[in-house]
């Protein structure tokens, strides 16, 4: 198919908008008669509340209210709230889980007088035995919750209900084969364990709600990635109908995760709503820390290798830190779980996934949804397999592949994805096959490649509507929200395909749940394809209505439309509007008792990583050379924003690779601000990045589309600890890999 | 927490405002150390004296005896850029490039980044290895102090609170070359792990007299003098002796940026290749 719209390098239709200061971000909100909230947090990592004294806060001028939890309840009886568990307190009630938890929320006129007067609120504890590590938390004494408290309308997590004395959230299982059997007769038996550590999404926008008090209603200003869920989640705790509340979002700094479900919004709303006036809340970087983060990990591998370098079967023993609250973990844990055995073609397997509640700061989805952790753990198994057997590792893999046409361990068909054609791209653009400079001295050289997958989040629904003007100008209603990955831009490409105008007569409104439709969230690289589809078939009703039209005042039917000239006709003058409507829900089966469906994703996503690096043995510090990142990215449709993906995924994973940890002492964050939490600096990209887009077109997408948002992090952990392994002969099995913890593996602990 | 903001527009006015026993009073120059430390609660001022609008505290000259004379409130990124610090301290100039981000450059300035003490500096050591010196006024008589001498401990000066670094002086580095090197362990713009400032007067392999100064992974910029002694007497082969004695000779600090033993084995390597950096050049 030939498209003009679609494939078009255009910038970004609001760049000019945000580069010049006049970005519609929730900051920028003032509304009148506004009251400033800072909460008050707690200072122990598990402990039952005793007294909360607020006596000193009230007292200091300019302090309208003290909320606790307890005030919450007057208004929202059943305060818990989650994505997927229903045991999140809007403020702690009757215990307090982590060090950093909302234990109250004082408002006042000036936010300065605010952060004052949250100083003074003071509040006694009797500590409870507190658990951190997610093995431990698998038997530990001390138990985060009660009782689990999975949100009631989820099928597949009924069976959790009411289960006590643990820490397991979530297990889920997958079983495929006869594992056992193909162990006890392999040529070659592997077993590995790898780590990951704690991180956060650090967007430079931190996070910010507003909510306004209406006659019956709540209106909440919020930088949301899920506007939709954010309504109806705040109407349920509130017993409201869901067209009472109202969520508006407007630009995102950044989002990656950190800003979906309920973060602020349900707090505002309460607050707004007990002291009848509109509050505002907006996080410091610093408290960013303890609101949501990306989840530690602890992964056992093992596989069975036959003496062709065939691997027969894998086991797959991953638990997740889920820290306090649930959040997303428990889908994590499932739905990036059954990929947890890799990219290759194995008979057996068996997977099981634990989501943990620890005494951490709550963990959730933060770009990759888990898949980073994963890969992490299977290509670092893969390569020292391939080392062991003495096979290259691009062909160790290449003998493994899961190509189209076989089945998943789930046993879904593998369909429109180009795994095998992201290993070649690397192998090609890596010059893999030959000689390598392996550095002399003490400055050593090394390389790796690794390669990933990731299933889509399912089922989830899309809805978009496109209306069409008298002039030929579409306005496009969606609730996917624009956080910097250029959404906006790529859904009116698609709108003016359709209807053969251009991309810049395109506007799009931006997320209010009072005018634009549902949306599940913006979230796990789902709305290219989810959201893309609904707005294809928006404007698809809108231009078969204006053929209609076309026809009925006579204009031939031609696919070339002219819009102004068919109102003309159809109204007399430039008058009326069409309106389009689409919905998408892709097809889906749940997995059976076994963890198996033959239809378990709409789409792959598949990407990958090569990197060089430099390791300087006397220091132990590690300097990336080249990084060649590439990635199934469907049939793009803007590829230059596409391959700002590629580049922005890797860049961030190669700081959750060798330098981002949130470092804790007994339960506190002791690096929660951007002066001891570093993130990479312009100066710690890779002087040498290509970005490589592998072109597959994706059967079901819209115009061959696919999510692209995450690809790009799949491989670069593991591929840098390949390289640093090729360099110098050390293996690094935890993240982050940083010059500190090379140097101890080169030379032991004591001098 | 409410507090003070003051301009003072002379010298003397400042001083005023700055004689008081009250540790959270400060004079405030750019402002990037104070408003970190103000964030963390680690400081809440009372009172902060603004240095910006008191004249005479600006500019690089060179002085008659080849000497630079910089004022307190010049900024990194003016140091940075300075045609004068490039010719006569080039060393100086290819520090701040690397030191933090252009934002913080455009905004510290050189008089709070010797005065503010915090061990994980990169100025400190440079200076003291330049042999500078602040020039210092006060209420009471004004006095000239090493940089080496400045900083006395972890956060802590030798400076009175009623006294202002008014300029900083490096004298001529005729017949003196210098390198610094600076390790950071978690980005490329941060704060230094680790930093080895060496000047050396030296013709060929000939060592006449050096400075070795050690910063940000102890308590303070520390003179290593026992290496200086022995790369004075034996040259260039003393340089594995040197760099052993300088691992033996100070106390390193356990902290974010790393553990005291690693850092140890990080000064034998800088410093040995910021002193072989030097002789290298003339060979
Ligand atoms: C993110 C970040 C990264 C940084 N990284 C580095 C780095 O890698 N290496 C490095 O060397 N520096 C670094 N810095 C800069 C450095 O740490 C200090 O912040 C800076 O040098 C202080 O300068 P200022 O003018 O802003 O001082 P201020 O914050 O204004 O003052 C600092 C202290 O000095 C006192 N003071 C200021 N001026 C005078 C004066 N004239 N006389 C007497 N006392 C005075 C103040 O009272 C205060 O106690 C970094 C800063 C930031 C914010």
């Amino acid at each position: 198919m030939t498209t003009t719209e679609v494939g078009r390098s255009l910038p970004r239709l609001e760049a000019r908008q945000k580069v010049t200061g006049h970005g519609n971000y929730t900051h920028n909100i003032k509304l009148p008669g506004m009251v400033h909230a800072k909460v008050f947090r707690s200072t122990v990592p598990h402990g039952r509340i005793l007294s909360i004294d607020t006596s000193d806060a009230i007292a200091l001028p300019g302090v309208t209210a003290v909320i606790t939890g307890q005030d919450i309840l007057k208004i929202i009886p059943e305060p818990y709230y989650g994505p997927a568990f229903h045991d999140q307190p809007i403020l702690a009630l009757d215990k307090v889980r982590y060090v950093g938890e909302p234990v109250a929320v004082v408002l006042a006129e000036d936010p300065r007088v605010a952060a004052e007067a949250a100083e003074l609120i003071f509040a006694d504890y009797e500590e409870l035995p507190a658990v951190y590590d997610e093995t431990e938390a698998m038997t530990s004494k001390a138990i985060v919750h009660d009782e689990l408290k999975p949100a009631g309308t989820f099928p597949d997590l009924k069976h959790l209900i009411g289960r006590k004395d643990t820490n397991i959230a979530l297990d889920f299982h997958l079983k495929r084969g006869d594992a056992d059997a193909a162990f006890a007769s392999a040529e070659h038996v592997y077993e590995h364990s790898f780590q990951t550590q704690q991180t956060m999404h650090t967007p430079f926008e931190p996070l910010i709600s507003l909510a306004e008090p209406g006659d019956g209603r709540v209106t909440i200003y919020s930088a949301s990635q899920s506007p939709s869920f954010a309504r109806s989640e705040v109407a349920r705790l509130l017993g409201w109908p869901e067209n009472r509340v109202q969520v508006k979002v407007g630009h995102l700094g950044g989002g990656f995760g950190a800003k979906l479900y309920i973060k602020l919004e349900a707090l505002v709303a309460a607050l707004a709503l007990l002291v009848r006036r509109p509050v505002r809340l907006s996080l410091s970087m610093e408290e960013q820390f303890y609101t949501i983060t990306k989840h530690a990990s602890t992964f056992h591998i093992k596989s069975a290798v036959d003496k062709d370098g065939r691997i027969t079967a894998r086991k797959c023993e991953v638990i997740w830190n889920g820290g306090a609250y649930a959040d997303i973990g428990p889908r994590v844990t499932q739905k990036s779980g059954f990929t947890a055995t890799g990219p290759y073609d194995i008979e057996s397997a068996d997977i099981d996934s634990y989501a943990l509640y620890t005494n951490r700061p709550p963990a959730g989805a933060l770009r990759g949804f888990g898949i980073p952790q994963l890969v992490w753990a299977y290509e670092s198994h893969t390569d020292l397999i391939a080392r062991d057997l003495g096979i290259d590792p691009v062909e160790f893999r290449r003998r493994n592949i899961l190509r189209d046409g076989r089945p998943h361990v789930t046993g879904t068909i593998m369909k429109d994805a180009a795994i095998d054609a992201v290993l070649e791209t690397l192998a090609k653009r890596m010059d893999w096959d030959a000689p390598f400079d392996h550095g002399s001295g003490t400055l050593k050289r090394g390389r790796g490649i690794a390669i990933g997958f990731k299933a889509c989040v399912s089922p989830t629904t899309s809805v978009a509507s496109v209306s069409v003007s008298a002039d030929g100008s579409a306005t496009l209603y969606l609730s996917t929200v624009d956080m910097g990955q250029g959404s906006d831009t790529a859904m009116s490409q698609i709108v003016a395909e359709v209807l053969a105008i251009r991309t810049e007569d395109v506007r799009v409104i931006n997320p209010d749940t009072d005018i634009t439709p549902y949306d599940m969230a913006t979230l796990g690289s789902r709305s290219t394809f989810h959201m893309g589809n609904a707005v294809r078939k928006a404007a698809e009703h809108a231009r078969e209505q204006l053929l209609e039209m076309a026809e009925k005042v006579g204009l031939p039917k031609k696919n070339t439309l002219n819009v102004p000239e068919i109102f003309r006709h159809a109204y007399g003058m430039q008058a009326g509007t069409v309106i389009g409507v689409g919905t998408y829900i892709p097809t889906y089966a749940s997995p059976d008792k076994d963890g198996l469906s033959d239809n378990v994703t709409p789409f792959w996503m598949i990407g990958g990583t090569g990197v060089e690096v430099e390791v300087d043995t006397e220091t132990g510090q590690i300097k990336l050379l080249k990084m060649v990142n590439a990635a199934d990215m469907g049939n793009p449709l803007n590829p230059r924003i596409v391959e700002t993906q590629l580049s922005g995924a890797a860049i961030m994973q190669l700081g959750f690779t060798v330098s981002e940890e949130m470092i804790l002492d007994g339960g506190q964050v002791t690096n929660a601000s951007l002066a001891d939490y570093k993130i990479p600096g312009i100066r710690d990209i890779p002087p040498h990045i290509e970005n490589h887009i592998v072109e597959a077109y994706t059967h079901d997408g819209p115009f061959g589309a696919k999510g692209v948002g995450e690809s790009a992090t799949f491989g670069v952990s593991p591929a840098v600890a390949e390289a640093i392994h090729d360099a110098c002969g050390v293996r690094l099995t935890k993240l982050p890999m940083t010059a500190e913890v090379l140097y101890k593996a080169l030379h032991g602990e004591q001098e | 927490m409410t507090y003070e903001i003051l301009k003072p527009e002379t010298l003397q006015d400042a001083f005023g405002l700055l004689d008081t026993d009250d540790p959270m009073v400060r004079p405030f120059s750019g402002g990037t150390a104070l408003m970190l430390m103000m964030k963390s609660g680690i400081f809440s001022p009372s009172r902060l004296v603004v240095l910006r609008d008191i004249p005479g505290l600006n500019g690089i000259r060179l002085e008659e005896d080849g000497s630079l004379w910089i004022g307190a409130l010049t900024t990194l990124a003016e140091l940075e850029k300075s045609d004068l610090v490039a010719q006569h301290a080039p060393v100086v100039t290819h520090a701040l490039r690397h030191l933090s981000n252009r934002r913080v450059r455009n905004v510290a300035r050189i008089g709070g980044a010797l005065a503010h003490g915090d061990p994980h500096m990169d100025l400190p050591p440079l200076l003291s290895a330049l042999n500078a010196e602040v020039i210092v006024e006060g209420s009471n008589q004004g006095r000239r102090i090493s940089v080496q001498d400045l900083v006395t401990g972890y956060y802590e000066t030798s400076l009175e609170s009623n006294e202002l670094i008014v300029a900083v002086r490096i004298p001529s580095q005729q017949s003196w070359q210098s390198a610094y090197r600076k390790f950071t362990a978690r980005s490329a713009d941060d704060w230094p792990a680790l930093g080895v400032a060496v000047s050396l007067n030296a013709s060929r392999n000939e060592i006449q007299d050096l400075r070795l100064v050690v910063g940000a992974a102890t308590e303070r910029p520390t003179r290593l003098e026992q290496s200086e002694g022995i790369l004075r007497q034996e040259g260039r082969s003393g340089l594995e002796r040197a760099t052993e004695a300088a691992m033996a000779s100070v106390e390193f600090m356990d902290d974010a940026h790393g553990s005291s033993q690693w850092k140890k084995a990080l000064l034998r390597v800088e410093l040995r290749r910021a002193v072989q950096e030097i002789l290298d050049r003339n060979t």
